[in-house]
């Protein structure tokens, strides 16, 4: 997926935007998890197309709150709609968006092949985001939230979390 | 209100009351089930399935219109307004009915979702897309503990066994074509509940072999869920999900 | 015992000039069962703290803070399974872990040991207990065992986001309607306390600060954290319009800090020992989920170890 284009927007807009992050992980950018589906500006009313990355997710509602906040700050107003189709993927997330995962301690997805391995196979792919090991086995197929699992290392013994890959 | 709305509603109804049941079930369990492991996943189901729930309540609201909304739709319909089967209502007996209620739920839901990604409703094919993915993953989930329990330990074994001899009557009903259901198929908006069945057959047939399990040979439970008869399980399913709404009504929270 | 002696010199420099000890160096052992209490009592607090709120997850007024209270409730069990298996690194198995909790060995906070008697208590834990423990937490993000202190940054980015929804839901009681304030005034009237006691007793009382200060697992004591919990919740609560339920609550412009009446200790101790309202249902439920769960762990063992030799067999041949 294209990640909206804020290019053409002010660039009040354009900072607003950038501005939020799941509420959950603060390193990943809404732009970078590639929920924000389209931005249109009508005179001074924004609106903003999201996607939901899991059906349950309740951080959407938080950041449907925290667009419209940062852009009422700027001197706009806001619709937020929330599409569901095309069906979000971590596919969208992009490679800043990786790498933001990565440096907090959160292993970014794998494709599906190797994310299945990893999970149902049980096979050491996984890198450990501590130590880079690849020795390191699944704890819990289900984490803490929805979209991660729990990973240990079996060399530097640390738990970490796994993104898992949804398409 | 036009026909077809009061069908699409009515079959909006069907699609969500079984996520909403059995999403309910599961929430009951947080904090006592067998294994940390096991809690989570159990949990992240439910969150799931209540993701669902809400898009197919809010575009169900929309069609009504009025002061419907999401959750007047999930909390204030009386018993014989809701439209699911019996098997979402039965209750946490043990681990083995949680799992096998929820593997029989999922090898059915996953290929209704499948058709449904096709449906010339845009909303509906797309709440189906997104929960597809959400689905192949919970039947992994409960199709692995199928196998875990019946092939485990005698006891697992026994176990597994009496749950499914209760629960697997209660899945004729996933089949009965309603008048509904006929109306949305024909409309290229529904489901095909032949083709959900024979895939659904075979699934079982597999996993069951898997898990050294046997299919009951029970006679069907010919129930009426999906046309608002219920069992006497509901009473008390709604009156928790629906005492905040009842007790204190109109107010936003 | 002067190798040990110098060991135990090197080891207090590292933590000293900063480094982060992993659970593959060597440790003393008082530091290594120091942090297994520690670690698995943070672990044992955040499954319980699943019970006082997994009750109201069937009982929620909306669907929106029906998926709000499950992620939560799943955030905690995530954060428990975390903290286990850091726990579990430096050399004690899980089982034997929940046997301590199932005993009354094991300490987890005591927080959990009070009701949910309302809707409004959901609102409450999330602001005040998840305020609380975000306040304890973060001074251990900087702590000396690596895990640890790389678990905390996470755990209180996610615990802050659920205070967030627990202050949302106070204020929309408060701006609700008066059957809502009042539920909202009732359920601070019935947390405050409480919340106040997880800072643990007056540092007067509180015996092992010294090592934990030298070790980075405290760096500030328990009364400068209570303080510094209770002059950023005061201005919260009057945003809500709501009163704490203190008469000796008062601002001092000399001092800076809002002074505070004297908590009640005959019940903080009370709760620790095992008398608090619910400690007998936290653990009970603790331990049938354990024990009605036995034969499912034990089916999950035999079937691995039937899958294993499966494997086995068809290797070898």
């Amino acid at each position: 997926m294209v990640a909206a284009d804020l290019q053409s927007l002010p660039t009040l807009v354009q900072e607003a935007l950038l501005e939020i992050t799941d509420p959950e992980i603060p390193v990943l950018s809404i732009m970078d998890m590639g929920v924000v589906r389209e931005v249109t500006l009508e005179d001074q009313h924004v609106h903003v197309k999201l996607t939901p990355t899991y059906s349950g997710c309740p951080a959407m509602d938080t950041m449907a709150v925290d667009i419209k906040r940062a852009l009422k700050k700027r001197g706009y107003d806001a619709t937020i709609k929330l599409v569901l189709a095309p069906a979000w993927t971590t596919d969208w997330i992009t490679p800043a968006g990786r790498a933001a995962l990565e440096a907090y301690g959160i292993a970014a997805p794998l494709d599906t092949q190797s994310d299945k391995f990893a999970l149902i196979d049980g096979k050491r792919i996984v890198k450990c985001t501590n130590c880079g090991s690849s020795n390191t086995k699944m704890v819990s197929q289900f984490g803490s939230t929805a979209c991660k699992a729990l990973f240990q290392c079996e060399d530097c013994l640390e738990p970490f979390d796994y993104f898992k890959c949804l398409k | 209100m036009e026909n077809k709305n009061k069908s699409l509603i009515d079959y909006l109804l069907i699609l969500g009351d079984n996520s909403l049941i059995l999403g309910h079930r599961l929430s009951e369990l947080c904090g006592h089930g067998p294994s940390l492991e096991t809690d989570i996943a159990l949990t992240n189901i439910s969150l799931d399935l209540f993701g669902q729930v809400r898009s197919y309540f809010q575009y169900a609201a929309e069609l009504t219109g009025g002061e419907a909304t999401e959750d007047t739709i999930a909390m204030k319909r009386v018993d014989r307004e809701y439209r699911h089967t019996w098997l979402v209502e039965q209750a946490n007996k043990d681990f083995a009915y949680v799992i096998g209620r929820q593997f029989l739920f999922d090898a059915f839901h996953l290929p209704l979702l499948e058709q449904l990604v096709n449906s010339k409703d845009e909303m509906i094919a797309a709440v189906a897309a997104k929960s597809i993915k959400e689905s192949r993953y919970h039947l992994r989930f409960s199709s692995s503990w199928m196998e875990r329990l019946g092939d485990g330990t005698q006891e697992s074994h026994q176990r597994m066994q009496t749950a499914i001899n209760d629960l697997y009557p209660f899945t004729y009903e996933f089949f009965e074509e309603t008048a509904t259901e006929k109306i949305m198929h024909e409309a290229g908006i529904g489901a095909n509940l032949k083709t959900i069945e024979t895939t659904y057959r075979q699934t079982i047939k597999d996993v069951f072999a898997k898990a050294n399990l046997e299919i009951p040979s029970a006679p069907p439970r010919k129930t009426d869920g999906k046309k608002g008869i219920h069992s006497e399980q509901l009473g008390f399913i709604l009156a928790e999900l629906q005492y905040m709404q009842r007790a204190y009504p109109n107010m936003t929270w | 015992m002067e190798k040990i002696v110098d060991q135990e010199a090197a080891f207090q420099a590292r933590i000293d000039a900063g480094e982060k000890i992993e659970p593959k160096d060597w440790m003393p052992e008082k530091y290594r069962k120091t942090h297994i209490r520690q670690i698995s009592q943070h672990a044992h607090s955040e499954i319980v703290g699943m019970l006082p709120e997994g009750n109201w997850i069937t009982r929620t007024p909306t669907l929106r803070r029906k998926v709000g209270l499950l992620a939560k409730v799943q955030d905690e069990a995530g954060h428990g399974l975390y903290l286990y298996s850091a726990a579990e690194t430096l050399g004690i198995s899980r089982d034997e872990l929940f046997h301590q909790l199932h005993i009354g060995k094991a300490k987890y906070s005591s927080i959990f040991n009070y009701p949910t008697m309302t809707w409004a208590d959901i609102g409450a834990i999330g602001w005040l207990v998840d305020g609380a423990a975000i306040i304890n937490q973060v001074m251990l993000t900087r702590t000396s065992f690596g895990p640890y202190a790389r678990a905390m940054v996470r755990i209180c980015k996610e615990e802050s986001f659920h205070q967030r929804q627990g202050y949302e839901i106070m204020l929309t009681l408060c701006e609700g309607t008066p059957e809502q304030k009042a539920m909202a005034q009732d359920a601070l009237n019935r947390w405050w306390w409480p919340s106040l006691m997880m800072f643990g007793p007056r540092d007067a009382e509180s015996p092992n600060t010294e090592q934990s200060v030298k070790w980075k697992i405290k760096r500030k004591t328990n009364d400068e954290l209570r303080q510094q919990f209770i002059d950023i919740t005061i201005p919260q609560a009057e945003i809500l319009g709501i009163t704490v339920p203190d008469p000796d609550l008062k601002w001092n412009e000399e001092r800076q800090h809002y002074d505070f009446g004297e908590i009640d200790w005959d019940e903080f101790w009370q709760v620790v020992k095992g008398n608090g309202p619910c400690n007998k249902e936290r653990l009970q439920a603790r331990n049938d989920a354990w024990n009605n769960g036995a034969w499912v762990r034990n089916a999950a063992r035999a079937h691995a170890e039937k899958r294993a030799e499966k494997e086995r067999t068809a290797e070898a041949s």
